[in-house]
């Protein structure tokens, strides 16, 4: 198997791992429901995952009372679910992105360093 | 009458029929509410992404947003597990309760504090339970009152001590404890909903 090959098997799961810290940083700036979700981050990450799979990660979030969900039906429209960052999801995010910024310092420098 | 989603082609509306019913066929084992919100979710996503797509033909575009969406599997099944998980623990499955509270656990204080409350419930419960079933083979089992008040769960007899009911203990324990079982399971799966 060549390096572009493993490359290319790594980069999605190195992705998709990322996706529960994404949306929450999606959300942080404003309720958002689950298509336009889909799109920000394909637009924004270049993250290609299947849109139906943001659906099962919505829901465990919601469970673990890091967002709620709220139905938005309008006269003429399609009827859309919103999601919200709640303030045990602000802290949780606020956790991650230390987190994330003591990993991607540490690996930066051993990247650096090699 | 309001149609939330509208489609002109006979053929596009064949394949949104055909997804909503698989959709349908795939939520059934949830309950009612629950399998009717994921599909609404699911086909309005479905709508939004052909209504954004820029083929032609309407059907290619809803086409084109299932395969965006991806295979029905990858994003159901995890999403029925968990739901079930929920339902099962209302059931009283003694698994699903353990897998419930443990969950609770991980949430921070109140959690921690709810599930310290419902664990000692139903620890509780299920001593009073045995205890009375106990009994019916070993008449000292049972709830034990002393002169000065106090009063104990004991599996023998209490020296100085007067039995509480001895004759309906057995009863009285396994009414009371399937009833507290009932509304502990009640409580928990309560909470579990209004965490979600």
């Amino acid at each position: 198997m060549g390096s572009d090959q493993i490359i290319d098997r790594w980069v999605p799961q190195f992705r998709k791992g990322l996706l529960e810290f994404i949306i929450l940083l999606k959300l942080q700036q404003g309720a958002i429901y689950g298509y336009e979700l889909a799109v920000e981050i394909k637009k924004l990450t270049s993250i290609e995952v299947a849109e139906g799979t943001l659906y099962p990660l919505l829901n465990r979030l919601k469970r673990d009372c890091l967002v709620t969900s709220q139905w938005q039906t309008a006269e003429v429209g399609t009827p859309r679910k919103y999601y919200q960052i709640t303030p045990l999801g602000l802290e949780t995010l606020a956790k991650m992105k230390t987190t994330w910024t003591q990993t991607h310092n540490s690996i930066f420098n051993m990247v650096m360093q090699s | 009458m309001n149609q939330p989603f509208p489609i002109k082609s006979k053929v596009a509306q064949k394949v949104w029929h055909n997804f909503e019913r698989d959709l349908v066929h795939k939520l059934a084992p949830l309950p009612k509410d629950e399998g009717n919100d994921i599909r609404l979710e699911i086909m309005s996503h479905l709508y939004e992404s052909a209504s954004h797509d820029e083929a032609d033909l309407e059907e290619v575009r809803f086409i084109n947003a299932i395969e965006r969406l991806g295979s029905p599997e990858e994003y159901l099944d995890p999403l029925i597990a968990d739901i079930l998980l929920t339902q099962q623990t209302i059931k009283g499955d003694p698994r699903a309760i353990y897998q419930s509270l443990l969950a609770s656990a991980r949430k921070g204080f109140f959690h921690n504090l709810a599930t310290l409350v419902l664990g000692l419930g139903y620890f509780w419960v299920i001593m009073i339970f045995i205890m009375s079933v106990m009994h019916l083979g070993d008449p000292d089992v049972g709830i034990w009152y002393y002169p000065s008040g106090n009063f104990s769960l004991s599996f023998s007899a209490q020296p100085d001590a007067i039995q509480w009911q001895p004759k309906w203990f057995p009863l009285i324990g396994i009414i009371t404890s399937a009833s507290a079982y009932w509304l502990l399971n009640k409580l928990l799966s309560y909470l579990f909903a209004k965490s979600k």
